[in-house]
């Protein structure tokens, strides 16, 4: 049986287990988690996992200092975690993708005006930026989200931009409009197709990036309100009994770090497989 | 000689522009804020009328662009506001606390450079070999840990489970800060206490090799990419059949042309390293300019805000300009255009 070269690469294969079974945790959080994330059993506070002395079955992870189902609330956690990586990362590349196909194609004035504004957001370090953002949004799901969208739409930006202009020189472009092709047909048409397999790579390697950019932001307390579980908010509530239980500092950290694993290695994958310049050298 | 200087001048130049707009974005940002600056200055049981005298006296019934020229004026002229929180001037606790953070974030970018130029190296050489996949595999898993993340761990480790290096602070309890240039280091040598140095220079190996592992991967990476392209190049194989040794190829031809991509990206990454460090800071309780940051934006403090994120925004320019300039100067080509 035939398959494309992504579907055959190792890589892209674990990635993408890694992202699904993740993605399907958040999904079915209510029905997977063991306890409600927010109950609250102050008699069994701190306690281990369960495989360790002390350790209860009921709490597999244990519990964090107020007593909270640590397992329960990673599960919890995903969702957060998840809808920020797909929506964030879509809306950077709809927004970065746009305005790249827009500067590359047409060059010039409008170029030369999206290239200024790309140095003066790449002025801001993105941390700093997002911290800003967050001030003057205020906290929320949808404003962590426009944040992200806000400061990773350059990252989008300025790698498409120079392959459109790769693109936009090549005879069968000259040709399309030669024909009579409108600009918008022969971008959609033309040029599009020859961006997508980078455009899909960089949403991969985004949604990385935008799972650890909530994390920050939860773990200074400027994301999701506190009743709603997020890693980057167990890391900080964690950071306090560091002495007392480090287990509750591990997990979301593990989390966290095979969450954005999965997405690199996914987005490794892909650039090898799809990248037609980088197959051509290899092969 | 005379073109370099000009395009310096050119470049600074641009920078001051950016530089402009940043500040206006930054300024247009904060003031879509829900809380009202001029109530928050304020004792509680102020009146209404006493807000409103505030908010006229802060100049915040104005146009927007107004108050952005009148702000503009102020920080020109160094004056950046009265810490609504800390009720101190806002430019002497940015300037107190910028050096810790320049510290932690040069020594923090040579470590990213060695581990990224060592790393690289390796990556170039065993590409093709049995032992490829392996070193590959273990940069994708270097590439997922963000410095917050290496941080933690290493507090978890070194500090708590292992319980040899300090993890809070800059200095143990029992020294008495010297203060010189406001750079620790330097200071504990300028007054001559070694000891106090090696305690600081403790204090700041876990912080800066968090943040040094987490932004080598990309270095590393880009290294070896830019040596595999330089290698396909005629001028290599040209060398190779004159007899060149392969490690004379590689530092002589390879690494001088490869080095140049490298340079600037490594440019780039200094300057969201210098953004990086704010989530250093915060996890080892170092006092710099990124938990004066996040204290005020718990404190919704906007002055502070306001000079921080102007402060880091400088830094990333001069960063830029100082890599552009150093292009310039490696690279011949640009040299005669």
């Amino acid at each position: 049986m035939w398959l494309p070269a992504w579907m055959r690469s190792a890589r892209v294969l674990i990635g993408l287990a890694i992202v699904l079974l993740i993605g399907l945790a958040a999904v079915f959080a209510p029905l997977l988690a063991p306890h409600d994330p927010n109950e609250q059993n102050l008699i069994a506070t701190l306690l281990p996992p369960a495989w360790l002395p002390g350790g209860e079955a009921e709490f597999p992870f244990g519990t964090d200092s107020l007593g909270r189902c640590v397992l329960s609330r990673l599960i919890y956690g995903a969702r957060v975690a998840m809808a920020v990586a797909v929506v964030a990362s879509f809306g950077a590349m709809l927004l970065g993708g746009v305005l790249a196909h827009v500067a590359g194609y047409f060059g010039g004035r409008v170029d030369w005006l999206i290239g200024r504004v790309v140095d003066v957001w790449m002025s801001f370090p993105p941390v700093i930026l997002s911290l800003v953002l967050m001030v003057g949004l205020g906290t929320g799901l949808r404003n962590v989200i426009l944040a992200i969208v806000l400061v990773d739409w350059t990252r989008f930006c300025r790698v498409l931009r120079s392959e459109v202009l790769v693109v936009r020189r090549r005879d069968y472009v000259t040709a399309a409009r030669l024909v009579g092709f409108s600009h918008w047909r022969t971008i959609t048409r033309e040029v599009l197709p020859a961006t997508v397999p980078l455009l899909i790579t960089l949403v991969s390697l985004e949604m990385g990036i935008a799972v650890i950019v909530e994390a920050i932001l939860s773990f200074v307390g400027m994301s999701v309100s506190a009743d709603t579980p997020a890693w980057g908010q167990m890391i900080a509530d964690a950071r306090q009994y560091v002495y007392q239980s480090s287990w509750n500092l591990i997990f979301p950290i593990l989390a966290i770090f095979i969450t954005v694993f999965g997405f690199n290695l996914l987005g490794d994958g892909l650039r090898r497989t799809l990248d037609v310049r980088l197959t051509a050298v290899r092969t | 000689m005379n073109a370099i200087l000009l395009l310096l001048v050119r470049r600074a130049l641009i920078s001051v522009v950016i530089l402009f707009f940043v500040a206006a974005l930054l300024f247009c940002v904060l003031r879509l804020l829900p809380v009202d600056p001029a109530a928050m200055s304020l004792p509680p049981m102020a009146t209404i009328a006493e807000v409103e005298a505030k908010r006229r006296e802060m100049g915040l019934d104005l146009p927007l662009p107004q108050q952005f020229l009148i702000w503009l004026g102020q920080v020109l002229h160094g004056d950046f506001g009265i810490s609504i929180h800390f009720r101190r001037s806002v430019a002497s606790l940015v300037a107190s606390t910028l050096p810790a953070t320049v510290e932690l974030a040069v020594i923090a970018m040579a470590i990213a450079t060695v581990l990224g130029l060592g790393g690289g190296l390796l990556l170039f050489h065993v590409r093709g070999r049995p032992a490829e996949p392996a070193v590959d595999f273990g940069s994708i898993v270097l590439l997922s840990i963000p410095e917050f993340l290496w941080g933690l761990f290493f507090i978890l480790l070194f500090g708590v489970a292992l319980g040899v290096l300090p993890f809070t602070g800059r200095l143990s309890a029992e020294f008495q800060r010297p203060l010189v240039t406001g750079f620790l280091l330097l200071d504990t040598l300028l007054t001559g206490r070694p000891d106090m140095f090696w305690d600081a220079l403790k204090h700041m190996i876990l912080p800066a090799f968090a943040l040094g592992i987490a932004f080598s991967p990309t270095i590393m990476r880009v290294l070896r990419s830019s040596l595999i392209d330089v290698y396909h190049e005629d001028y290599i194989t040209q060398a190779r059949l004159r007899g060149v040794s392969e490690r004379r190829v590689l530092v002589r031809h390879g690494l001088k042309n490869a080095i140049l991509p490298t340079l600037s990206l490594m440019g780039v990454q200094f300057g969201i390293l210098f953004g990086g460090t704010l989530l250093v800071e915060v996890i080892y309780s170092y006092p710099g300019l990124g938990n004066l940051m996040v204290d005020a934006v718990r404190n919704a403090d906007l002055p502070i805000i306001q000079a921080v994120g102007l402060t880091y925004c400088v830094v990333v320019l001069v960063i830029n300009t100082v890599v552009d300039a150093l292009y310039l100067v490696l690279n011949p080509k640009l040299r005669i255009a």
